[in-house]
């Protein structure tokens, strides 16, 4: 049996415009800092897991499994809870101090999300969510047939993967939580929007950077030319987004955890801008196919002196000066270049654009890139 | 396969609601072909949409940028860029996101190269500060045609017979914010969180501008008509693209609607499972596109409108906003 221990905490998250916002997330110690989104979980397909929380926040909290089956806690099925005929929590929760367990067996592969399903409007914008994987029973990421996201012979081989977790921060809800004060939820209106809990340009940085203790994950996606590139969004806020990868359509190939096939026949499909619903996953694979702009084959018009141009944002550009992949242009002085080994960057974003400002100020929010380098170890892009 | 050539001015102008305001705006002006000493006339000359670019699958396509300047705002500096949203397997040069490539600064130009992979119904605008130039309204129409027009001649949106069609149009959908608008021409910031519309705008013009005819010399600045003529039992073909923030629900009431392609891809399986399907409505995110054929019912007048009714105003007063009409003429 696998078990999983969560302890829901407190903690404060950075935006990048200086913010610091209290939050409540899980952590998977009992002495670390919470985090948001919370860990990740890893299980498969077939194989029983309990999950025990602990609760140290001064309020019930539960935990909610949305797509698995067969919930039980201390041996009996997951029920909505009532006090005095009213609904208070849509499943059994911790009270402040306590531990609770959930046991289930994930019964199919592919992305879902972990969020608390006690007070739900206040605590899963508040951060009280995660992101769950099921491997198909047959995984083996040795081989590279085994090597998918729902199991051999469904076309759902990967290179690489990432998990792209969305969500929006209200900071008055955050403040009055903080405060102990009431907070009326008509007037819903958020000001910022994070991928994986970072706003960009916090986004594309590594994971586990020490200045965001509470916010762990990066969300640059990395991958070399052709590589199938699984990329998992799942909308853990209460708004939906409409993400637009640059370079390529991606593939869909599964919705909510279910492959996108109706027996033999083939239901998945292409787009340039997927928009993924409150409480959805969808999972997708992005290739990057290369188009041959080597040294060897000029690009067909002249790039011009770029002291002429605008290069990169004031103060810094991930571009590296030369048109080709794998190659280091100059950049103009006074520029300065994050790009590493002349590896190509596509923005990845929100189209509703006042969701890429930190409280209306662009460059922010729910935007990252895709890299593509012209090589990479095979270490990156492993979810863990 | 040919050479394709353009120029686009990038600037700035105004527009007008059929309420009687007008709108400071940015965006892009055709000088193809104009001579250089010329070019300068088109400062403050802006068009919403911008110019519609149609290429074939196999083009090779030069799309020179000309930073004009801004007119309006003088002290204001801004770069601008090109991006063919949706293009697949872009290279950066060319992707027109300036935090990755390159932007083009005031009286500077930049040539783009395109070599359109796939046919459908795409988009283009400006990627520098995204969120104002995209709602201030330097953003346009890309069609790539496929090569199966050629083969055939006739008109096809995909390389499939059963995408064959007698007439097209496209339905741009945008939303106008008057206030950030205002406060860009009176050098002021806006809070790009408290954005909300009460302008809702079918190819750059609200109801009842949107029924009159392309290039009308009380728009001159909106030179696209949303008007759509067909004879009865003819295929339409409309190409909806979403370049506003919101979502949008369009109907045509009486005419149903076959969904063809979605986001330039035509609605094939891996195993060329027909995926298309019917709608009354198109339901349709920001920055998609969706096509559908639909066959001319029997002469009359049908209504296009946004299901979203309060986008069926203009500043708060109906009718405005995203309607058009569909008039069917008898079959000749």
């Amino acid at each position: 049996m696998q078990v999983i221990n969560l302890w829901a905490k407190d903690g404060y998250l950075s935006t990048p415009d200086g913010n610091s916002i209290y939050f409540w997330g899980f952590s998977s110690t009992a002495d670390g800092p919470s985090q948001i989104p919370g860990p990740h979980l890893i299980m498969r397909q077939g194989e029983p897991v309990t999950i025990n929380l602990t609760n140290t926040l001064p309020e019930p909290v539960s935990l909610l499994f949305p797509g698995q089956p067969g919930i039980t806690s201390a041996g009996q099925p997951v029920q909505p809870q009532y006090i005095d005929n009213k609904l208070v929590s849509f499943t059994n929760y911790a009270r402040p101090g306590e531990t609770i367990s959930y046991t289930f067996t994930p019964a199919r592969p592919g992305t879902f999300l972990y969020e608390s399903g006690t007070n739900p409007p206040r605590q899963v914008p508040m951060g009280l969510y995660g992101g769950i994987v099921v491997r198909p029973a047959d995984y083996n990421p040795a081989v590279r047939r085994y090597k998918t996201a729902y199991g051999a012979e469904t076309g759902t081989e990967f290179d690489r993967e990432y998990l792209l977790i969305t969500g929006e921060i209200k900071p008055e809800l955050h403040r009055a939580v903080e405060q102990g004060k009431p907070y009326s939820f008509k007037n819903y209106k958020p000001r910022y929007w994070m991928l994986n809990g970072r706003c960009a340009p916090d986004t594309m940085l590594m994971d586990n950077v020490v200045y965001l203790p509470h916010q762990p994950y990066g969300a640059m996606i990395m991958a070399q030319p052709g590589e199938r590139v699984l990329i998992r969004y799942i909308g853990a806020g209460i708004a939906h987004h409409p993400l637009h990868p640059h370079g390529n359509h991606t593939r869909v190939i599964g919705l909510d955890g279910y492959l996108l096939r109706n027996g033999s026949t083939d239901l998945s499909y292409k787009r340039f801008t997927v928009l993924v619903g409150a409480g959805q996953t969808y999972d997708q694979i992005y290739q990057w196919e290369g188009l041959g702009y080597t040294p060897d084959n000029p690009i067909p018009t002249i790039l011009p002196n770029l002291r002429n141009m605008g290069i990169g944002e004031p103060g810094w550009t991930l571009w590296s000066g030369s048109p080709y992949l794998g190659v280091k242009g100059d950049v103009p002085k006074g520029v300065t270049s994050f790009n590493e080994m002349g590896e190509y960057y596509f923005m990845l974003h929100s189209h509703e654009e006042p969701q890429i400002t930190n409280w209306g100020e662009f460059p922010g929010g729910m935007m990252t890139m895709i890299a593509i380098y012209p090589s990479l170890s095979p270490t990156v892009g492993e979810l863990k | 396969m040919a050479v394709v050539k353009k120029r686009l001015g990038a600037t700035d102008g105004f527009i007008r609601m059929p309420d009687g305001t007008s709108h400071y705006i940015f965006g892009f002006v055709d000088i193809t072909g104009v001579p250089e000493e010329a070019v300068f006339m088109y400062r403050g000359k802006a068009n919403l949409l911008a110019p519609l670019l149609e290429v074939y699958e196999g083009d090779e396509i030069y799309l020179t940028l000309t930073n004009l300047g801004l007119p309006g705002r003088p002290d204001l500096d801004d770069t601008h860029t090109i991006h063919w949203h949706g293009f697949p397997n872009q290279i950066p040069l060319w992707d027109g996101v300036p935090e990755a490539s390159l932007s083009v600064p005031v009286g500077r130009d930049f040539t783009y190269y395109y070599e359109p992979l796939a046919p459908g119904t795409y988009m283009y605008h400006c990627h520098f500060e995204p969120v104002e130039h995209i709602q201030m309204g330097m953003v346009g129409p890309l069609v790539v045609r496929p090569q199966l027009e050629k083969e055939q001649q006739r008109k096809f949106a995909y390389n499939d017979i059963s995408t064959q069609f007698d007439r097209e149009a496209i339905v741009f959908l945008t939303e106008l914010d008057a206030r950030p608008h205002y406060l860009v021409a009176n050098v002021q910031g806006f809070d790009w969180t408290e954005y909300a519309p009460r302008y809702w705008l079918l190819n750059g013009r609200s109801y009842p501008d949107t029924i009159k005819p392309a290039d009308d010399p009380s728009l001159p600045y909106q030179p696209y008509s949303s008007l759509i003529h067909a004879y009865a039992g003819e295929r339409v073909l409309l190409r909806f693209v979403n370049l506003g923030y919101e979502q949008h629900s369009i109907q045509i009431l009486g005419i149903p609607l076959h969904i063809i392609g979605q986001d330039a891809q035509l609605l094939r399986g891996y195993y060329d499972e027909d995926l298309s399907y019917h709608k009354s409505t198109v339901y349709i995110g920001a920055g998609q596109t969706t096509d559908a054929i639909f066959r001319a019912p029997r002469a009359g007048k049908y209504p296009l409108y946004n299901r979203d009714l309060h986008k069926n105003t203009v500043a708060g007063k109906f009718f405005g906003g995203m309607v058009t009409e569909v008039t069917v003429l008898p079959a000749p």
